[in-house]
């Protein structure tokens, strides 16, 4: 899905200042900000360094998640855990080793922040800081210190000769060419575990410092919003239950092409909370007019009443349900929409939404072989699906970890 | 003999009644799948290799942002026997949450998933047993339960077809009625050939294409031997969504073949995780990767030592953990107060995913109960230290020729004293392996 420029530079604008594009400009670092509440996290901005530092042209960047800087030997578990961090909407800081556009590999301390809203606690962007450093350069320091490092794999006379006639009965099997590994630690070359030095740590976490006092002396005040702020001012369950759909069970909802939106029976009136970009498409109207309102605005003169009171059986009843329902758009033109509505739990394993995917029938009626590729229908349900699995797991504090307070601290 | 007493979890409605052959339903045996059309996927191999490289390529423009097709197939054939009525409960309705700590654990109560019925024997010393087809397999199950066919298309692209004629011995992907999440199935290599559970490369390469194609770090495949609480001797392996980490996929690992070449698989051992265990990455094989995973499993096999196999991240990283926790239990070894919570420690416990039968287990499960739980799975350091040199071999000796993660020669080869070896006439220089 093609992410519209105005989207991107709407996402820096709605939440900083002009101002902040001189004062970021001031700093020599490398740094992006990106938005998880936008498809796929994408970048939002990138400083200078950054583009220097990866050989990417700004325009090559904007708009695209960062994971093109990763490449064939990134460490999988790493990239694992910068994913959880978003997920659990977190800082992180890992070594991770990147490309350039060129594809030459270079070692990067990456350190990954949110920053919230001050208004409902929800997380507006990511700052992510790339910190080159220098692998031999860290490896001398390591080889320096006198602990004996599993990355330096040293091992003594006795186990080198064990391992050594282990060699060669492997060499009387069938073995290809030696399997074998070298004793000594090549941190250079060995992306499995590589350290940054200290300088190099502490400058990262003065690039990320003054990136965020940056992002919060520019923030907008007004128009509803009151700033952005480093840590979170309210809990994630207390947004939730204000309506405020997370930034990670967002980013799991853009991943689904279908028209569909979440209400919420907790608040009164049952009002939607989420709308999919193509629910926006086939009714006209904008993600802010949708909102906040009951689902109703969609009835018109020629609805069916019984339809519409099958659907607040259902609810009534936490069931399932499709119904055919004559809908309206914002230009008043109405159309035949095929809805099917489903309660969604979460992990409390009660119910927290209600999902309804549209489906508008004059799209199913021109439909083409109906053996080959998925029906309308079925890809209503696979929208469906794709909720649960991601309220189940994200709404509210979800499957978040949670860290015990250590008495001894 | 070894044998325990528990309850078998119900995979399928047929499992309950006892159906003979020429059953007369919609099942799938050879009485009823011949000149039947069920719903197919067909997967790409060469678009199975795309999604693999994708990570590769420098300047990655394909989107990584939309939910793939299989992801949203399986997911709206499940939810629509969701809404037929085919499960025996709503898992979604089940409590779960994240045990407090920083591994993670994620524990759920199921009370519905136990099933009432009188515990049987199951024999925990045999990993390799004959097929019975006397007992329940997966051709007794109705064709209801099946989502569709899985199999490797011709021309390299994925289609999906609503009703296309079965092969002979089709691949099969049904539903779990009792599942542990949302989305849960089972995946049936070749169903008609009755195949006992066992591990072997071209059924596992096939299970790493599915994770492959699901393209979703949160779908999961698993695969449990007889004697590591497999329930039924027919092969199989199982797969659900949960869009968490499991504590296993956090848990550090340490490099085993050190020093590499690009492309080949990697192999690693598990760190700060109560279950030791085997971590194998891909290069830029999947082959490699089935190969070098089955001839660790065949090895396993064969010594008759129980084994749990999980495949995450994509088909990229599978977990092979070796484990006794039946053995022990056999032998009285285990401690009541794990015996009574009945939890049976299968592949999806042992990554971190835990179900509990009874609300009072779930209520004071903390992350220390998890893991001394699964601390009685684990083989003894000791014990596995021995395994792994076994496995390893198994990896590079073994038929199927595997490219791994090769060392570079160079001056530290001077620096040990060690002579080259010739192999095959060729100059090759052998290091020592490290253990």
């Amino acid at each position: 899905m093609e992410l519209g420029e105005e989207e991107l530079t709407a996402s820096v604008k709605r939440y900083y200042k002009e101002s902040l594009k001189h004062s970021l400009g001031q700093c020599d670092f490398n740094f992006v900000l990106s938005d998880p509440r936008l498809p796929d996290n994408p970048i939002v901005y990138a400083s200078e360094g950054f583009c220097s530092m990866s050989g990417y042209e700004h325009h090559e960047v904007i708009g695209r998640n960062c994971r093109f800087l990763q490449g064939p030997d990134t460490d999988r578990r790493t990239v694992l855990e910068i994913r959880d961090a978003v997920r659990e909407e977190r800082p992180c800081q890992v070594h991770i080793l990147n490309y350039t556009k060129h594809g030459n590999p270079f070692w990067n301390l990456f350190y990954m922040a949110p920053v919230y809203s001050r208004k409902d606690g929800t997380v507006v962007h990511f700052v992510g800081v790339q910190t080159p450093f220098s692998a031999a350069a860290a490896a001398a320091t390591a080889a320096a210190a006198p602990l004996a490092s599993k990355k330096l794999n040293l091992m003594d006379a006795e186990k080198r000769k064990e391992a050594r006639s282990e060699c060669l009965q492997q060499i009387q099997g069938e073995a290809p060419a030696g399997l074998c590994v070298s004793l000594e630690a090549d941190e250079e070359e060995d992306n499995h575990k590589c350290v940054a030095k200290d300088e190099d740590k502490g400058r990262a976490a003065c690039a990320v410092q003054t990136i965020l006092c940056n992002l919060m002396e520019n923030s907008r005040i007004g128009g509803g919003g009151r700033g952005v702020a480093e840590t979170r001012c309210k809990e994630i369950a207390e947004s939730a239950v204000g309506g405020v759909v997370c930034s990670s069970l967002m980013l799991s909802l853009t991943r689904i092409q279908q028209s569909f939106v979440l209400a919420d029976p907790k608040l009164p009136d049952i009002p939607i909370v989420h709308a999919s970009k193509v629910f926006c498409e086939i009714t006209g109207y904008s993600q802010e007019e949708v909102i906040g309102r009951n689902c109703r605005f969609l009835q018109g003169p020629d609805t069916d009443p019984e339809a519409v009171q099958k659907i607040r059986e259902s609810i009534a009843g936490e069931r399932a349900c499709t119904v055919r329902i004559l809908n309206y758009r914002k230009d008043k033109t109405s159309f035949w929409n095929h809805l099917h509505l489903s309660p969604v739990r979460s992990a409390t394993g009660e119910v927290a939404f209600y999902v309804g995917v549209q489906l508008a029938m004059d799209i199913v009626d021109s439909a083409g072989d109906e053996n080959v590729g998925m029906t309308p229908y079925m890809k209503q349900l696979g929208a469906v699906g794709a909720v649960k699995v991601a309220v189940r797991s994200l709404q509210g504090s979800g499957l978040r970890r949670s860290f015990k307070k250590n008495s001894e601290e | 003999m070894l044998t325990i007493k528990r309850v078998a979890t119900l995979v399928s409605i047929n499992q309950e009644l006892e159906q003979a052959a020429g059953c007369g339903k919609d099942c799938l045996g050879s009485c009823c799948m011949p000149g039947a059309k069920l719903p197919l996927y067909t997967f790409g191999r060469r678009r199975s290799v795309d999604l693999l490289k994708k990570k590769m390529a420098v300047a990655c423009s394909t989107n990584d942002g939309d939910n793939g097709f299989l992801d949203s197939l399986l997911l709206a054939q499940w939810e629509d026997r969701m809404d037929k009525g085919l499960f025996r409960y709503d898992v979604t309705a089940c409590e779960t949450m994240v045990l407090p700590g920083e591994h993670g654990f994620i524990a759920q109560l199921n009370e519905g998933r136990h099933s009432k019925k009188r515990p049987t024997e199951f024999r925990v010393d045999q990993v390799l047993q004959p097929f019975d087809g006397k007992k329940f397999n997966f051709t007794k199950v109705g064709q209801e339960e099946v989502l569709f066919c899985f199999e490797e298309s011709e021309d390299g692209t994925s289609q999906y077809y609503e009703k296309a004629p079965v092969s002979w011995s089709p691949n099969v992907i049904a539903i779990n009625v009792s599942p542990i999440e949302y989305g849960h199935v089972l995946l049936i290599p070749c169903v008609l050939d009755c195949t006992p559970q066992r591990i072997d490369p071209d059924t596992f390469l096939l299970a790493l294409q599915m994770a492959v194609e699901a393209d979703n770090p949160y779908f999961r495949l698993g695969y449990n031997s007889l004697g590591a609480f497999a329930t039924i001797n027919h092969l199989h392996f199982q797969a659900y969504y949960l869009a968490a980490p499991f504590p296993v996929e956090r848990a550090p690992t340490t490099l085993i073949c050190h020093r590499w070449k690009k492309g080949g698989v990697k192999i690693l051992e598990l760190g700060n995780f109560p279950v030791r265990g085997l971590v194998f990455e891909v290069g830029d094989s999947l082959e490699d990767l089935a190969n070098a995973v089955a001839n660790t499993c065949i090895y396993l096999q064969n010594a008759n030592i129980p084994f749990n196999v999980l495949i995450a991240d994509r088909g990229g990283r599978v977990f092979v953990f070796p484990q006794c926790f039946a053995e022990r239990q056999a032998r009285g070894e285990v401690e009541q107060e794990i015996l009574d919570t009945q939890v049976n420690p299968a592949v999806w416990e042992i990554s971190g995913h835990i179900v509990l039968k009874r609300r009072l287990d779930y209520e004071s499960a903390t992350e220390e109960s998890a893991w001394r739980l699964l601390a009685e799975v684990s083989l003894t350091q000791e014990r596995f230290d021995e395994v792994k040199k076994h496995c390893l071999k198994s990896v590079f000796n073994a038929p199927n020729k595997v490219k791994v993660e090769m060392p570079t020669m160079d001056s530290s080869l001077h620096l040990m004293g060690m002579s080259g070896v010739a192999l095959n006439g060729q100059s090759e220089h052998c290091l020592v392996l490290q253990v």
